[in-house]
């Protein structure tokens, strides 16, 4: 069937409390990991954000990966579609479950326990050491920083497919912490609040009109040039 | 199960139901042909559409899924191809009018001319439109008419002469627009509200937009945004003669012993194959799938595939690369932006879209204000990636940042273009697209002098930090595929003739961007929609006459 036809099954990313795919181990230590990518401050971060279960549930199968429109339920994939997520979801959870292995080897070499058990500090030190680079350090207006990374601003997004672990725990991260919370993160649409984006109460929100970011336009601007001799030959009776 | 029939033989198949396909549709439905449409992709409808993110940007739900349908990319005949995302567009009915922002600009009079104008441009193969602005003209206000825009006519100081207004006002200023339009009025620049693909008032049946903010890529739940989908397509099927056919991929196109083609054969959805005859053959299927498909087409009398006895066939490749500035507002400063909120960008200037050689460039382009992202996709070179300064970078600046962009009128090169990649095969077990491409030195001239100048502009608006981001290369990152079966009247140079049809298959013919002979500095899909009603008119006045009646 075409993905016209898909079938809308009624469930949710929150129908169970915990992991559905990762043990509670591989669990609690993406939770710890994705802390320290976006950590909580004055304002809720990726752990408030439930940012493990939006990644749980990406690695579940192809049941969570795309809502319905208005968000009840998901798509039941069918055809090449699904065939292909089934192999972009078996790369993903080969990198998560060697990547959680790999935290804790490298919290071992450093403080012989596990990414787990870690301090805060020296947890950033296992991602810095897996990311081959020095951890971010503040961005400013006035300084010209270099090698920052970051993926260029631009109209098409980054291709996940061609991502290692980092790199793709770093971004799933992003997705659980600012994606709409139907996919299981952003829970209470906290990621949402902490940049001041206004977004949709509901995806049904954004197809009925209900939603709209009138109020943040410029209401009854006029246009500085509707008067001028050349609009007006046209103007609209 | 039942056994499926061969389809019964109709007037014209036209393969693809994107901007160039639905337009021929309606046309040539209208009159009175018997037409089928096969689209390889879903029939989706407004109701599959929400502000959903995720869905559309970063898991593909309308692009091409690299896994399924992959493209590969090599700047050089020297060099292996790569599989990459070239030039993600949706195939889906309604094609780039889906996802699309909706700007409708109208080409300028010199873009038809510009050989006339620059002479012989070393490395480039510049040549002037076998039409001109006035055979364009009464097409032009048709499309915006039929298919639903806004503007202000008249607004554009730089535009040609038109015969009417716009049918609906002008979107409502966001404060991007607001911001761009006091920074280039401070420098001495016009702008003027973006025309748009979009109805701001009730019109012809349908209701202004909804404002969700969810605009650029994203395919709209209502009726606001323009696109063939819920136009040019329902007005088709309502005649009762346009059988559209989703899910469905043509893999050859078939040609008689006369030379002639007989019709298309495609695949369903459940991998079923079937050939539809017909009297012509119109293809759209994008400036990518357009050549692949020619080329695919191979037979005893067409060895090189079909139409392309000059060899022209998937040369001269343009892609529109959108390159912009960046710019960072200090909030203790400057009021926020509020970029998501609107239809992506507000205003646009054609400032900068004639030549001026004192720039040290021929050519330019419309330029334009636009928000940088929603939360999940915004970002900025130099951006911290993780830890608290990349939450901090978030908070600062998410509301206060914008950018300024220019869509890239790159110049046609013989040698880029798209061919056959003779290793990497779809889904479907066939050759996929071939991108060879290197920039033009003075395409790398135009794009780095106008995002530097976007910059100034950004700098008069008060952005505290200006980030350029130029291009290395071109990534297809407009959705823009022009050139690829070029318009010219000598068949040695050429694809198709002034009507778009080959000078070679009598009754084949391409109606998507394809044809454009040279890039120009503007969106294409109005163009695309008013060529293919000047072609379709052609094909009822004229050429049907000649069509054989079996």
């Amino acid at each position: 069937m075409g993905q016209a036809e898909w079938a809308t099954v009624p469930i949710s990313t929150r129908d169970v409390d915990g992991p559905v795919f990762f043990t509670e181990h591989e669990w609690n230590t993406i939770e710890a990991a994705s802390a320290r990518i976006i950590p909580t401050d004055h304002h809720p971060g990726a752990r408030e954000a439930k940012v493990v279960r939006f990644i749980d549930r990406m690695l579940a199968g192809t049941q969570f990966i795309f809502p319905a429109a208005d968000g009840n339920g998901f798509l039941r994939m069918e055809g090449r579609d699904e065939a292909a997520w089934q192999e972009r979801i078996k790369q993903r959870r080969e990198f998560y479950r060697e990547g959680v292995l790999e935290l804790d080897r490298l919290a071992k070499e450093r403080a012989d326990v596990e990414f787990l058990g870690l301090t805060e500090e020296d947890q950033d030190a296992v991602l810095e050491t897996l990311s081959g680079a020095a951890k971010p350090h503040a961005f400013s207006l006035e300084h010209s920083e270099v090698g920052l990374g970051g993926a260029p601003a631009g109209n098409q997004p980054v291709n996940e497919d061609f991502l290692e672990f980092f790199p793709l725990l770093v971004l799933n991260t992003r997705q659980g912490f600012y994606g709409d919370p139907v996919y299981g993160g952003n829970e209470n649409r906290v990621g949402w609040g902490v940049i001041g984006f206004d977004g949709p109460p509901s995806l049904a929100s954004t197809m009925d009109g209900s939603y709209t970011t009138r109020k943040y336009m410029v209401e009854g601007a006029e246009w500085p040039y509707d008067q001028h001799p050349e609009v007006l030959r046209y103007r609209r009776p | 199960m039942t056994r499926k029939k061969q389809p019964e033989a109709v007037d014209v198949v036209i393969v693809g139901a994107g901007a160039g396909g639905a337009t021929a549709a309606k046309v040539l439905s209208e009159a009175g042909l018997k037409v089928v449409g096969l689209e390889r992709g879903p029939w989706l409808k407004p109701e599959h559409a929400s502000g959903d993110e995720l869905k559309f940007l970063n898991r593909n739900f309308i692009w091409q899924d690299p896994k399924i349908k992959p493209r590969t990319y090599r700047p050089n005949d020297k060099v292996e191809a790569e599989i990459t995302n070239f030039s993600a567009t949706p195939q889906v009915v309604g094609g780039g009018t889906t996802h699309w922002g909706g700007m409708v600009p109208r080409m300028a009079e010199s873009d038809f001319k510009l050989r006339s104008l620059h002479g012989d441009v070393p490395g480039a193969s510049l040549v002037d439109w076998p039409i001109s602005y006035d055979e364009l003209e009464p097409y032009y206000t048709r499309v915006e008419w039929e298919f639903g825009t806004s503007g202000l006519a008249g607004a554009n100081k730089w535009e040609a002469w038109r015969s009417r207004g716009y049918p609906t006002k002008p979107s409502p200023l966001s404060q991007i627009g607001r911001t761009f339009a006091t920074a280039m009025s401070k420098l001495g620049h016009g702008t003027f509200p973006m025309p748009q693909g979009m109805v701001t008032e009730p019109y012809r049946g349908r209701q202004p937009f909804s404002e969700n903010g969810f605009w650029q890529q994203y395919p709209d739940p209502g009726s606001g945004k323009s696109s063939t989908l819920i136009s040019f397509i329902p007005d088709a099927v309502a005649t009762g003669r346009y059988d559209l056919r989703s899910d469905c991929y043509v893999s050859e196109i078939l040609v008689g012993k006369d030379g002639r083609a007989t019709g298309v054969r495609y695949q369903d959805e459940d991998g079923d194959e079937f050939v539809q005859h017909a009297k012509a053959v119109i293809v759209c299927g994008g400036g990518i799938e357009t050549p692949r498909l020619l080329l695919m087409s191979k037979s005893g009398l067409f060895p090189d595939g079909l139409g392309n006895g000059s060899g022209m066939v998937g040369k001269n490749a343009t892609f529109h690369q959108y390159s912009f500035s960046v710019g960072l507002f200090d909030r203790e400063v400057s009021d926020p932006l509020y970029g998501w909120a609107g239809h992506y960008m507000s205003l646009c200037s054609f400032d900068f879209y004639e030549t001026d050689e004192s720039r040290g460039h021929i050519l330019g382009s419309l330029i334009f204000p636009s928000m940088i992202g929603h939360p999940v996709n915004w970002s900025y070179p130099g951006r911290p990636t993780w830890g608290q300064a990349a939450k901090d970078s978030d908070r600062e600046f998410f509301n206060h940042s914008m950018k300024i962009g220019v869509l890239l009128h790159d110049l046609p090169v013989e040698d880029n273009r798209v061919d056959l990649d003779p290793n990497v095969k779809d889904a479907w077990g066939l050759p996929v697209a071939r991108i060879t491409h290197t920039p033009h030195s003075n395409d790398f001239a135009q794009e780095r002098w106008q995002v530097a100048k976007n910059g100034e502009i950004l700098e008069a608006a008060g952005a505290k930090k200006v980030i350029p981001v130029n291009m290395e290369r071109i990534t297809g990152n407009t959705s823009h595929e022009l050139g690829t079966a070029r318009m010219g009247n000598d068949p040695a140079t050429s694809v198709v003739d002034r009507w778009c049809r080959s000078h070679e298959v009598p009754n084949l013919y391409v109606f998507d961007a394809s044809f454009f002979p040279t890039a120009t500095g503007i969106n294409p899909a109005l163009t695309i929609m008013a060529n293919a009603w000047r072609c379709s008119d052609r094909i009822l006045q004229v050429d049907r006459h000649g069509w054989s009646e079996n």
